[in-house]
């Protein structure tokens, strides 16, 4: 136990801080004034399974990371900190992942857990394939089908040289299925 | 904004980088380059400490710095400007808390496994001692993993002021000024925060210690 303030203020000044990325104070103050890239340049890439990610991407060499964004989740759940899907019900999740540069090789991994599963992918809970990534957005539509109910989540992870963005959206699976008869007005 | 008398000279006002030379003609970029440029290291090393990952560190200097090009004028008017420039970080950290407290999506940062360390801190860190004493060292060693398992614990507000007064070395009343409260809210919350610390790091102890029994 540190009781000396002085030592406890040496052990803080002591923790270590990683680098930024390489480049990143050139690039920050280039993207701020806007002589540099822009951030969300505007979707270049809609792809609607991993499949086709997996087939554009096998085999390519790594570039820098990206960002990653959650679309339209703010709206659909604001207070409950959960997006919530009835027993069988689908919804897309599109994340956009946004990329300074072409990126090519990067790794993709999803994993969803609890209560829902990816639709044509019901019976893996962990997803991984290699992609090339254009400058700027690239879209990445999830099919979500909620199979039990319960929590659940499902996490995007992009990689590339050791650096990893993570993104996780909760799910909540409430018990009562969707209605199969069209709700009229 | 005014800054305390008194707080000119101390690590974080890093006197003559807000320095602009008037006769040359530049173009508002190159001007906030000139400006901010010496400021970014230390804001990406504040928002580390606050965020915990490096890519969240980045995403809020990032952000910082787009939100600070826009007030470029008053930029030209301040004195010191890495508190002026923590406290708008500082305000968009709040917002990105309260944003993400309240969304379903949760960003999850996991920092690299080879990151190399700031210079200045890894030199800190491989000072050599000259009293040369293994279990002094091997005690340093220990409270250093403690200090660093219990501070991702402690919350953001906690590491916000600690960070800024005990690593930083601002003053309370730059620190009151940063983070928009009074000076009393400022010292109590540093107060609360080394207390959480010191809880934290005992709970550690203990269940070293402890560790140790169960071995026995």
């Amino acid at each position: 136990m540190i009781d000396d303030l002085e030592k406890l203020r040496e052990r803080l000044k002591a923790m270590p801080v990683p680098e930024p990325r390489p480049g990143f104070v050139d690039r920050a103050l280039a993207t701020a004034s806007g002589t540099g890239s822009t951030h969300m340049r505007g979707i270049r890439a809609t792809l609607a399974r991993p499949a086709i990610w997996w087939a554009a991407g096998a085999g390519a060499v790594m570039a820098s990371i990206a960002w990653l964004v959650v679309m339209g989740m703010h709206g659909s759940a604001p207070r409950e900190a959960a997006v919530s899907l009835a027993l069988n019900e689908s919804r897309e999740i599109s994340l956009v992942i946004d990329s300074e540069r072409v990126l090519e090789g990067a790794t993709i991994r999803l994993y969803v857990s609890g209560g829902v599963a990816l639709e044509g992918y019901e019976d893996q809970h962990e997803i991984e394939w290699m992609a090339s990534l254009n400058q700027g957005a690239n879209l990445l539509s999830l099919p979500v089908v909620a199979r039990a109910p319960g929590d659940g989540e499902v996490v995007a992870e992009i990689e590339h040289d050791g650096r990893t963005r993570r993104v996780s959206v909760a799910m909540h699976v409430s018990a009562r299925p969707t209605s199969t008869t069209p709700v009229r007005g | 904004m005014t800054w305390p008398a008194g707080a000119a000279g101390l690590g974080p006002g890093a006197p003559g980088l807000g320095y602009v030379c008037k006769e040359m003609e530049t173009t508002p970029a190159a001007e906030f380059d000139l400006l901010l440029r010496g400021h970014v290291r230390p804001l990406y090393r504040y928002a580390y400490r606050w965020t915990g990952d490096p890519d969240h560190a980045e995403d809020l200097v990032q952000e910082t710095l787009t939100r600070l090009f826009t007030e470029l004028d008053q930029l030209r008017q301040i004195e010191r400007i890495r508190p002026w420039a923590t406290r708008v970080m500082y305000r968009l950290f709040i917002d990105g808390l309260r944003r993400m407290r309240r969304s379903p999506v949760t960003y999850v940062g996991r920092s690299g496994s080879t990151g190399a360390m700031l210079e200045e801190e890894h030199e800190e860190i491989e000072a050599p001692d000259e009293t040369w004493d293994p279990a002094a060292l091997t005690e340093q060693a220990l409270q250093q993993e403690r200090i660093e398992a219990a501070w991702p614990r402690l919350h953001e507000l906690h590491r916000v002021v600690l960070s800024l007064h005990e690593i930083e070395g601002y003053s309370l009343e730059e620190v009151a000024t940063i983070v928009d409260v009074p000076l009393g809210t400022a010292k109590s919350r540093l107060n609360r925060a080394r207390q959480r610390l010191r809880t934290l790091l005992t709970e550690g102890t203990n269940s070293d210690s402890g560790a140790c029994k169960s071995h026995d």
